[in-house]
């Protein structure tokens, strides 16, 4: 029995391994995408707070005199007071301060090296076949994970006693990770799965619990392009938040771009995975047209938001994502490790 | 009389350009996905100018951007939001099918997309 284990062992490791460094690598990368994304925008994604915050109004004006005759597409009102309000053109997204009306700058569009990393984390940066290796490689990693405590166990071997780059040194490396990292890259893994088999699995949860869909319910009414809104960004804000008290506006999403005010809200004290609050209005008579609640989300929905947060370690904020990215950064140690110790057992390579 | 002659050809090429105007729809699906997105084109065609919206359905258009028509080529694009569409399509008769390339500030996709005009609009 043993030796049947070992072998699915060493065979996952061998076959996805690859797929498995690649998903650590970028997985901890990802973890920290918002932080990184700032960062590397450093010039357009910090404002000094001070002051009274412009209206959208006020916003879409300073945005008119800058570009004059582009469409605003939506505006991004900040939710912390050192970021900017973010403003959405065809051009692409403008930063702009949401306390002097200064434009900071433009985000264009096209491939960024986030926008990569998170592209071979979710297809390997291609069609079809990327999303049906990955998701048979994060499976195949939970098996890993498995099989692998179940050959610790008779060693329970924790900690590194042999030399660098000796074979007891990958031996105990790769068994002392293994055990510290096995609960958070089991659940990285596990959700992993989930996310990859999403389509099965939201079968499964329909069959259990049947209930349908919250997104299929929004029926929009026929869009007004050619008229004007006869109320602006503000009024609608302002309409939409009533309909969710202590809500903060995150997204207002003009008429012109889909027929009708979209406002988005959430709770800053109260986040909760998958939050989703969508009050549709119509932009001639401020009247809401469809209000969605996160509190409406159906349970698959719930469950699936849930899992999503907890694989990119957003659940529980800063805490969790850094035990989400050591996690995921282990994984390649983890795989390297493993197969230093097979080439090894098999003569191909040398250690002291 | 040759200015005529030269008025006359220019209108007969722009008669015979495809009219484009109306309803459009069909489907793409960007490359990786695993669904097919909806599409309903609203055209409307000045010359070689075209304008109109392009969304999911009737009850969410977008308004076309740089919009043109050359020959059998035509091109536009829709802001939806942090996406931005470009399509480069090819007339032919009742179907107009090519790329999208699908753009945000940090990803690029591409997709093949066939819209076939909607008949009895």
């Amino acid at each position: 029995m043993r030796k049947l284990i070992l072998n699915i062992h060493l065979a996952i490791g061998i076959v996805a391994g690859v797929f498995v460094t690649l998903l650590g690598v970028t997985g901890g990368i990802l973890a920290f995408e918002p932080e990184l994304d700032r960062i590397s925008h450093r010039d357009i994604s910090y404002v000094k707070p001070g002051g009274r915050a412009l209206s959208l109004a006020e916003i879409g004006n300073a945005i008119s005199q800058k570009y004059p005759g582009e469409g605003i597409v939506a505006y991004l009102p900040s939710t912390n007071p050192g970021f900017p309000t973010r403003v959405i053109l065809s051009r692409g997204i403008v930063s702009i301060n949401q306390y002097t009306g200064d434009v900071l700058g433009v985000r264009t569009r096209g491939q960024s090296f986030l926008g990569t990393v998170r592209v071979l984390h979710v297809r390997l940066a291609m069609g079809n076949p990327g999303p049906f290796i990955l998701k048979w490689s994060s499976l195949a990693t939970v098996v890993s994970l498995l099989s692998g405590l179940y050959l610790w166990w008779p060693v329970k071997r924790m900690r590194i006693a042999g030399r660098w780059w000796s074979a007891r040194f990958w031996y105990d490396l790769h068994s002392a990770i293994g055990f510290y990292s096995l609960l958070p890259a089991l659940v990285l893994a596990g959700t992993g799965t989930v996310i990859g088999f999403e389509d099965h699995v939201s079968r499964l949860f329909d069959y259990i619990s049947p209930q349908r869909p919250i997104e299929n319910d929004l029926v929009l009414p026929v869009a007004k392009l050619e008229e004007a809104p006869l109320i602006g960004p503000d009024q609608a804000v302002a309409i939409a938040s009533a309909q969710l008290p202590g809500g903060v506006p995150y997204r207002v999403q003009m008429p012109r771009y889909g027929g009708l005010y979209v406002v988005a809200l959430e709770y800053l004290q109260r986040r909760v995975a998958g939050e989703r609050n969508l009050i549709s209005l119509d932009p001639a008579t401020g009247k809401v047209i469809s209000a969605h609640f996160s509190s409406d989300l159906s349970f698959r929905v719930r469950l699936l938001a849930a899992n999503g947060a907890i694989h990119d370690g957003s659940i529980w904020g800063t805490p969790s994502r850094i035990v989400a990215a050591i996690a995921s950064m282990l994984l390649p140690l983890q795989a390297t490790s493993g197969l230093l110790i097979w080439l090894r057992r098999k003569g191909i390579l040398h250690t002291r | 009389m040759k200015q005529s002659m030269a008025l006359f050809l220019l209108c007969a090429v722009a008669a015979m350009a495809a009219d484009l105007a109306g309803k459009w729809s069909g489907s793409f699906k960007a490359e990786g996905a695993d669904h097919d997105i909806p599409q309903l084109v609203i055209l409307k065609q000045h010359g070689s100018t075209l304008s109109g919206s392009a969304g999911p359905d009737a009850s969410e258009q977008y308004p076309l951007e740089n919009g043109r028509v050359d020959g059998n080529n035509v091109s536009f694009q829709v802001t939806t939001g942090e996406w931005k569409f470009s399509y480069n399509l090819t007339v032919e008769k009742d179907s107009l099918s090519g790329n999208l390339k699908l753009e945000s500030t940090a990803q690029v996709r591409n997709a093949k997309v066939t819209l076939t005009r909607v008949k009895g609009q």
